[in-house]
């Protein structure tokens, strides 16, 4: 971690971070704007089809989110915001080379950030014993579509957590450059902030 | 306490409210009134203290900022403009 191992040559696309008080400066580095502002885009639509199946069915997005936990939906969002929480500390720590810190947090936000998963496997094997599959109604199809494509990201944003962390334990980031591990930060958060849309969606309004 | 803490602790506490009146409160306007607001706050929350977008290139904060508007305010559309939305939204 902070000295057991001799840093690995950055990568020639790496730039050194800028200072935070840059108001110019673009977390993490521009390729995960492009992936997260794609990553908008799509949601955005999705969102755009739950408002048009919504429109259209106005009885079944009344009483669609009766039969789902809204504990699960509450757990997820517990996590996700916890997780993202740690990323934030790991970031901070980092700034101040403490990267030994930086991979604890990191470790601590996959931990949690695996926990959505498992909340939604058991939520999902709930649904089915209780009838609640993809032919239960409008509802139900948009409500799988939305929340599995965001699982999916949620995957990408894991995979990105368990590469940061690998490279946080082997020394690479460093005070002066850590725009990998702002990188998955910043898209970690971006699924924080599409959830916290699909969750009300789906568990909380009628 | 620092910075982050408070931050998450309000995401925390307005997550729970949101869960407790949305089992506790009928469907209706200060339901929509509240999810919109709370989707707009929160979102506004992590793209600004998590992602410190204060402290980030403009065009990639409004960005982030034009996407945690427009949806909010679609919730606010859909609930109050439906049959205008259904209308918008029929192919004939």
């Amino acid at each position: 971690m902070d000295t057991m191992n001799t840093p690995v040559t950055e990568p020639i696309y790496a730039q050194p971070s800028a200072s935070v008080d840059d108001h110019s400066r673009v977390p993490g580095n521009s390729g995960i704007w492009v992936g997260i502002f794609c990553v908008l885009v799509e949601f955005f639509l999705l969102f755009i089809v739950y408002f048009v199946a919504k429109a259209h069915h106005p009885e079944a997005f009344e009483t669609g989110p009766d039969k789902l936990v809204t504990l699960a939906g509450v757990i997820i969002t517990l996590l996700l915001l916890t997780s993202g929480y740690c990323m934030v500390k790991a970031v901070e720590s980092i700034r101040k080379d403490a990267a030994t810190k930086a991979f604890r947090w990191v470790i601590l936000a996959f931990i949690l950030g695996c926990g959505y998963p498992l909340v939604k496997y058991f939520e999902i094997q709930w649904n089915m014993a209780h009838g609640v599959d993809t032919k239960a109604g409008i509802f139900y199809t948009v409500y799988y579509y939305l929340t599995l494509n965001h699982l999916v990201h949620v995957f990408w944003g894991l995979l990105g957590l368990g590469w940061v962390a690998v490279r946080t334990h082997r020394g690479i980031y460093t005070a002066k450059d850590y725009s990998g591990l702002e990188a998955a930060a910043v898209y970690w958060h971006t699924t924080d902030v599409i959830w916290l849309a699909i969750f009300p969606f789906f568990y909380i309004l009628r | 306490m620092g910075h982050a803490e408070k931050i998450w602790l309000l995401l925390i506490g307005l997550t729970l409210a949101g869960a407790w009146f949305a089992e506790t409160g009928n469907p209706g306007w200060p339901l929509t009134f509240i999810v919109a607001g709370l989707i707009g706050f929160k979102g506004r929350m992590v793209i600004d203290h998590y992602m410190e977008m204060t402290r980030a290139n403009a065009r990639i904060r409004h960005v982030l900022y034009t996407f945690n508007t427009i949806i909010p305010l679609l919730v606010i559309f859909s609930h109050g403009w439906g049959d205008l939305f259904r209308r918008l939204t029929t192919l004939n």
